[in-house]
């Protein structure tokens, strides 16, 4: 059987260099390109209708633009609506990375912890510059619980300093280990379907449509995660405990 | 999907949220005690064994924490 990490493995299709950095084109960027597209295309169709009785599309993008608010409203406030096209760009596009990357012969690009690794390195970075922006020097204190004795400060600052640079791993490590995990399963359980033939290939098969289900559902949780969490570390800088 | 996160979703988002919280704040505490051993102190192996538990603390608090927060919502 094919080693099942072998679908993520990358292959350069177009050579690119730029100041001596190498951009080369591979599937990876190519399906990025193609989400990007697809979400654009999707969100201008559902715009350009723009009648007052909703149609379809129309409908499910209000649902998702209220769905996002919502998520906002709850960890950020209403200041944190400054923050709107971040959150929605994000949640759309790993959304879309997870859902067309389950499309046969296309790509996941978010079982890469590069991608993923970007993404929630350059989202906590902006959380932690937006929290300096508005407090100060006194964001510091994010790294003291309110209400800590004196005398515990030299263990509480190194446990909060630790469980804030656990933020960006475990934010990254999550999504990447979840698409990995998920793919890597199917692949495995179709292998069997294949080299079971038709006597006892049925079953893997079976198992292949109930976890394909289940990878679906996975892709949305893991959207709807790294957007929340996004939004909960953005509202820890706005509001200083 | 509504307008506020229906509640299994939003509970399923919490609950998976703490198993990778506990092995990044490890992985975290272990990294850094293990950088302070080999860069800056001779102190191997303690700086890799406060920093593994200081982690896991950090692991549990955090995990507490979010369990806390369930209460509320």
């Amino acid at each position: 059987m094919e080693d099942p990490l072998h679908p993520f493995e990358l292959h350069t299709i177009v050579p690119l260099s730029l100041f001596g950095l190498d951009v080369s084109i591979n599937k990876a960027v190519i399906m990025m390109f193609v989400v990007v597209g697809v979400v654009t295309l999707l969100l201008t169709r559902a715009r350009s209708s723009g009648s007052l009785v909703p149609t379809k599309l129309q409908s499910v993008a209000e649902l998702l633009v209220e769905f996002i608010r919502g998520m906002i409203h709850e960890t950020m406030g209403p200041e944190g609506m400054r923050f709107f096209p971040l959150i929605a760009t994000l949640f759309l596009f790993i959304l879309f990375c997870n859902l067309l990357g389950l499309m046969p012969g296309s790509y996941t690009v978010t079982s890469q912890l590069v991608v993923t690794g970007a993404f929630a390195l350059g989202v906590y970075t902006l959380s932690i510059l937006v929290g300096f922006k508005i407090h100060g020097m006194k964001f510091l204190g994010i790294l003291v619980p309110s209400g800590t004795p004196g005398w515990l400060l030299p263990l509480m600052i190194p446990i909060e300093l630790i469980s804030q640079l656990a933020r960006p791993v475990s934010l990254s490590v999550r999504l990447f280990a979840n698409m990995t995990a998920g793919h890597v399963i199917l692949g495995v359980l179709f292998g069997l379907t294949i080299s079971g033939g038709l006597l006892i290939g049925w079953l893997p098969f079976s198992f292949t449509v109930a976890l394909y289900g289940l990878e679906v559902g996975i892709a949305f949780i893991q959207a709807y995660i790294f957007t929340i969490l996004t939004c909960v570390y953005m509202g820890d800088a706005f509001h200083l405990h | 999907m509504p307008s506020s996160p229906d509640p299994l979703f939003a509970g399923l988002g919490q609950a998976v949220r703490i198993g990778t919280n506990l092995l990044a704040t490890l992985m975290v505490g272990g990294g850094l005690g293990w950088s302070i051993d080999t860069y800056v102190l001779p102190t191997e192996p303690w700086g890799l064994v406060a920093g593994l538990v200081l982690g896991l603390i950090a692991g549990i608090r955090n995990a507490y924490r979010t369990a806390q927060r369930w209460d509320h919502s």
